[in-house]
């Protein structure tokens, strides 16, 4: 589902609705994204009312922020992503957060959605514990640290003692990896 | 430029997750313009990216979506009620069209009548003052006229008086002349003399004002010396003054006397003189 690029046009008309502050356009995004913009916090932080608060913060930050958006950012969604993804790592940065250390690896997360009653989330769980399946054990390490711990890539450098070019390839590999699964299901 | 070592650098998975300064960041951006290719990977990462999150996410509550929406309705405030509303003010402002309109007009109209009296009044009291100016100095100047009139009236009257005597009466004009005497050489008064009447009418000609201690007086001589017949107004030239009677008499003569005339003539001040 090659989405992104089919839909630029439908983003600029995205873009100019958030900008005019239309109810319709906002509504439409959060439809479209939400999911996926609470899937990028909820797998850094694993308390789901302190996810949720990030996530209602981040996604008018990002409604009132609309005017400072430009390509330089990504596309659309990814510039929304990383402002959840800020968000959220910020959040677990914060004094109240630390004290508890409440950050996920890939098995809380995954038992998490199980632990969940709602049947839709179950699903995507699956779909979860079968993407990270086909990651190689070094791969996995890169994606926990950077997509659910909320990592930097020179973060994991320092913290790992990994060499920052190494980082990359296998942030790239693990990407790659992650694609080809995703354009598979 | 090697297209695949760009790709395989890892710089636009960390372009994607928002790892990279902004110059970096410009520097992808430009790339990917330059090459399709490098534009596609971008695609393709971003694509993975959002499908992963929308797969591996688990929907937030509905209660986060009414929050949200709860707190961004302020920022709708304009749309809705433009939107929704917007239909009805119209409509609204085209019914009182008929019903306000009448009363704005009104309005206009009165201000306008207003307006118009405040300027007619402003004018008419302008008007009217200046014509009360004018009438006041038309009244004065009637008054004026009637004075005058009065005057000439009176003036006419005793010219026709005067007439009568000179035209019923039987008049000499005896000529007195300054002329080698040694007061006023240009002097000139005439003496009317009724002989049988022995009335004497007196008219200057030419005769120097005097100051207020001294007068005129005209004297009739006659065998007796001479006998003072009444001071000369020196300022009434041309008319007839009306002097007292003369009886025999051969020459009349006018003297400067103190105030008020004298019995005997000063001599020394002989002014005209005329023989009958």
């Amino acid at each position: 589902m090659p989405f992104l690029k089919t839909n630029l046009l439908e983003e600029q008309e995205i873009i100019a609705g958030l900008i005019a502050r239309d109810r319709k356009t906002v509504e439409y995004v959060y439809a479209k994204y939400s999911k996926a913009l609470f899937g990028v916090i909820s797998r850094i932080i694993t308390d789901k009312d302190i996810a949720e608060e990030v996530f209602h913060d981040a996604f008018i930050k990002i409604t009132r922020k609309i005017d400072s958006y430009d390509e330089r950012k990504g596309r659309l969604y990814t510039w929304m992503s990383n402002i959840c993804r800020n968000s959220s790592i910020d959040k677990t940065r914060s004094k109240e957060f630390s004290e508890k250390r409440k950050t996920n690896t890939i098995d809380d997360y995954v038992y998490g959605l199980e632990s969940q009653s709602d049947t839709a989330d179950v699903v995507d769980g699956i779909g979860v514990r079968e993407l990270m399946d086909t990651l190689n054990e070094e791969q996995k390490f890169i994606v926990n640290c950077i997509y659910f711990k909320g990592y930097t890539h020179s973060e994991v450098s320092e913290e790992f003692d990994i060499p920052l070019g190494t980082v990359k390839s296998r942030i790239r590999a693990a990407i790659n990896a992650l694609k080809k699964k995703v354009d598979k299901i | 430029m090697d297209i695949q070592s760009y790709i395989l650098s890892g710089k636009l998975e960390l372009f994607v997750l928002g790892e990279l300064t902004e110059r970096e960041r410009d520097e992808v951006v430009a790339t990917a313009k330059l090459y399709p290719k490098i534009q596609e990977e971008l695609d393709q990462i971003e694509e993975a990216m959002f499908n992963f999150d929308n797969l591996s996410g688990a929907a937030p509550s509905g209660m986060v979506r009414s929050k949200i929406f709860d707190s961004l309705e302020k920022d709708f405030v304009s749309q809705p009620q433009d939107k929704t509303i917007s239909p009805s003010p119209i409509q609204e402002a085209q019914t009182p069209v008929v019903a306000l309109n009448p009363w704005k007009n009104y309005t206009v109209a009165a201000s306008l009548v207003a307006l118009l009296a405040i300027g007619a009044a402003i004018f008419y009291a302008n008007k009217y003052s200046t014509v009360e100016g004018q009438f006041s100095a038309l009244v004065q100047q009637n008054i004026q006229l009637a004075e005058d009139l009065q005057t000439n009236h009176v003036k006419t009257e005793s010219l026709d008086t005067q007439m009568n005597q000179l035209l019923s009466g039987n008049f000499e004009r005896v000529f007195m002349k300054g002329e080698g005497l040694p007061m006023q050489g240009n002097a000139r008064v005439d003496v009317f003399w009724d002989r049988s009447s022995q009335e004497v009418l007196l008219s200057v000609n030419t005769l120097a004002a005097l100051d207020s201690e001294n007068d005129y007086q005209l004297w009739a001589i006659g065998a007796d010396g001479p006998v003072g017949i009444g001071i000369v107004n020196p300022n009434d030239k041309l008319s007839l003054q009306a002097m007292e009677n003369a009886g025999d008499t051969a020459a009349f003569a006018i003297t400067i006397e103190p105030k008020g005339g004298s019995l005997q003539p000063n001599l020394e001040k002989l002014v005209v003189l005329g023989e009958v």
